[in-house]
């Protein structure tokens, strides 16, 4: 696994002292180990210098002693050195290599040679040889030798006078090595030291170590404690719980974290306080706007009105116009008929001619009634409605009756497919004939002569919440309706008939009646194929008494 | 034109009660009434009428139309155009047509007859096309 993924699952805290105790370690190792490569060097050299100095000094000493080839003295001469904690040995052989003066033990003969350091510019004497033993019993040494020598004097080349003062200097004197002196130095204590270095090295580490982790740790809590108890807000928060803030301690970068996070809490508190404020206000909002809307329609409604009174005025008249027309020359016509002639000269088929002109005064007068009436009835906007059993085949009967002739000049046939099992429901027979006289007339004036008209009754039977209904269909083969009309032809004073002949009103009032009713009308068309009207009449419409009363009051 | 004769009259409306009274009041002249715009061009197709008073808004075949074939096809009949508006300009076209007179509804038995009598005592038909009466 990699380390980096390792390190992941360590909390922050275990990260930062496990990389400085890392970091610590490391260092001390690498500047203890310097220090005591060091320390093993010096060691080393002071001691090849002292035995060098030693073992030169003794060479220099010996000089008189191995002429004369004395072990007394020699043995004297290196006892004096031997007493030096270092030494183990020393040894002056004859240039023979014969023992004369010994010390200690020889350890030199049976150890293993490791290196030779030989005339190194270290060494302060060119002649010195250094070589560095390990003993059987790993016991590591070095051995200084140095050669003892004399000067031989070519007695007949000599200049006397300059013996005494540059002996080496004169080029008629020889050196001759006469033995040599070895001593041996153990590295004992120098390895004694080191290992004291060493462990005073580990300990101090440790140390290092152990009051670093003590360190960062109260730093790490300074430091972490508000990081998590920011982690700890953070987490309430995201539970919604909004009531903690984080403590500011310091002024750093986390005390400044600390801060914005408890403004960014404050300005959570408020959002959340601003949503809870628009909850409980917005349903009071809707009614408002809702209330402001149907405010708004139904002015818009009512400047409809105005703006459509003209046309409608010009409709009602030509309305009123025609039967006015018939009224008004029947009357002067009858009149004048009667002026004409004695009453006692007047004959039955003068009678008969006067009855139907009065009679024809009398339809034309209804006529106008109804349209005064028709017209009051879409003026009023509280529209009463006065229910009573009905027999809804009977009224489409009724209905159509009167329609017979006009659609009989249009050359359009009825085709009346009507359910004989539907039962009676209350209703307003003289509105409902209105509606159904409405769409009638629409579909007649939407077909072609030859064409037929289907009329169509069936019972929708109870289902559920669904109380049962009585469906009537009226479906012609006429031009049809476009989807866009479609939408708008219950609207009131949508028309597409000419100026005149519509005043946009009637699937409007008659929209208003069936929902009076409790029912639904709607409409289905495809251009050029044809219409079907589908009115929906509930068999129980549930008015309270309020409106019943209403509507008695009303009519 | 014979003037001894009994003058010929078309009366088209699609309102029964105005049909009948004009049929009724113009008792002194043969009348014939067409209850649309097809029936009067039927009815024209079989004779010509002297005088021809329509109404304008028919479903169908409206006046103008009755107006217009009337026009083309008997330059010499009388035309008297009768309306429920009040306004002229739902006279439309067939004022281009040269109509003797304008009746609009509800109109007294004697502003009719008037305008029967002077349509029918006029020399021309298509050229006098300036009389209009509200």
């Amino acid at each position: 696994m990699n380390p980096l993924n390792l390190l992941r699952k360590f909390a922050l805290r275990e990260k930062f002292v496990m990389v400085v105790s890392i970091v610590i370690v490391t260092s001390m190792l690498v500047i203890s180990g310097y220090l005591i490569k060091r320390q093993n060097e010096i060691y080393h050299q002071e001691l090849a210098k002292r035995g060098e100095a030693m073992v030169a000094n003794l060479a220099y000493n010996a000089e008189y002693g191995l002429i004369l080839e004395s072990g007394e003295e020699l043995t004297d001469l290196i006892k004096g050195v031997a007493m030096a904690d270092d030494i183990i040995y020393v040894i002056i052989t004859a240039a023979d290599g014969r023992v004369l003066a010994e010390t200690g033990m020889n350890l030199g003969q049976n150890s293993k040679l490791i290196s030779v350091a030989g005339s190194d510019d270290k060494m302060f004497h060119p002649k010195t040889r250094q070589t560095l033993f390990r003993s059987e019993n790993g016991m590591e040494f070095i051995e200084m030798s140095h050669p003892v020598e004399t000067q031989k004097h070519d007695i007949s080349k000599e200049n006397l006078g300059a013996v005494a003062g540059h002996p080496e200097t004169q080029g008629s004197s020889v050196l001759e090595t006469i033995g040599e002196v070895k001593i041996g130095l153990t590295l004992d204590n120098l390895h004694r030291e080191i290992t004291k270095s060493q462990t005073a090295a580990i300990l101090l580490t440790l140390m290092v170590v152990l009051s670093a982790i003590i360190i960062m740790t109260a730093f790490v809590r300074v430091i972490i404690r508000p990081i998590e108890s920011l982690v700890e807000v953070t987490d309430q928060i995201s539970k919604g719980d909004l009531s903690k803030t984080v403590d500011v301690v310091w002024k750093d970068e986390i005390g400044h974290l600390a801060e914005s996070f408890n403004r960014m809490i404050e300005s959570l508190k408020q959002s959340q306080e601003e949503i809870e404020e628009y909850n409980r206000t917005l349903e009071q909002k809707i009614i408002e706007r809702t209330r402001e809307l149907e405010d708004a329609q139904s002015q818009l409604v009512q400047s409809e009105k105005m703006a459509a009174i003209g046309q409608l005025a010009a409709g009602v008249a030509h309305e009123l116009n025609n039967p006015l027309g018939g009224i008004l020359g029947y009357s002067q016509f009858a009149l004048e008929k009667i002026e004409s002639k004695e009453i006692h000269e007047f004959t039955p088929k003068d009678i008969e001619s006067y009855k139907r002109y009065l009679r024809d005064i009398e339809n034309q007068s209804r006529r106008c009634k109804a349209i005064v009436q028709n017209l009051l009835k879409f003026s009023r906007t509280t529209q009463t409605l006065e229910l009573q059993e009905i027999d809804i085949n009977q009224v489409l009967d009724e209905t159509l009756s009167f329609l017979d002739h006009q659609l009989m000049m249009n050359q359009i046939s009825l085709k009346k497919l009507y359910d004989k099992t539907i039962p009676r429901t209350k209703g307003n027979p003289g509105q409902l004939q209105q509606v159904f006289t409405n769409i009638v007339i629409n579909a007649m004036h939407a077909s072609k002569p030859g064409s037929d008209i289907a009329i169509s009754t069936r019972f929708l039977p109870p289902l559920g919440e669904f109380g049962g209904a009585i469906e009537v269909s009226i479906a012609d083969k006429g031009i049809g309706i476009s989807d866009a009309n479609q939408k708008k032809i219950f609207e009131p004073f949508f028309t597409t008939k000419e100026v005149g002949k519509g005043t946009g009103l009637g699937l409007s009032v008659s929209y208003g009646i069936v929902k009076d009713h409790g029912g639904e009308i709607k409409v289905k068309s495809r251009p050029g194929e044809g219409t079907v009207f589908t009115i929906i009449l509930p068999l129980e419409k549930r008015l309270n008494s309020a409106e019943i009363t209403t509507s008695r009051q009303g009519v | 034109m014979e003037g001894g004769a009994i003058k010929s009259i078309l009366v088209v409306d699609d309102e029964a009660v105005m049909r009948d009274f004009l049929f009724d009041v113009l008792e002194d002249f043969s009348v014939e009434k067409a209850s649309n715009g097809d029936e009067a061009i039927a009815k024209m197709k079989e004779k010509e009428f002297d005088l021809i008073i329509t109404d304008m808004k028919m479903p169908r075949v409206s006046g103008e139309e009755v107006v217009r074939f009337a026009r083309e096809t008997y330059p010499h009949s009388k035309i008297i155009v009768i309306s429920g508006y009040s306004s002229l300009s739902s006279v439309g076209s067939a004022l281009g047509y040269g109509i003797c007179a304008f009746l609009s509804k509800p109109f007294t038995i004697k502003q009719l007859r008037s305008e029967v009598e002077k349509s029918l005592s006029q020399g021309g038909g298509a050229a006098d096309s300036g009389r209009k009466n509200g």
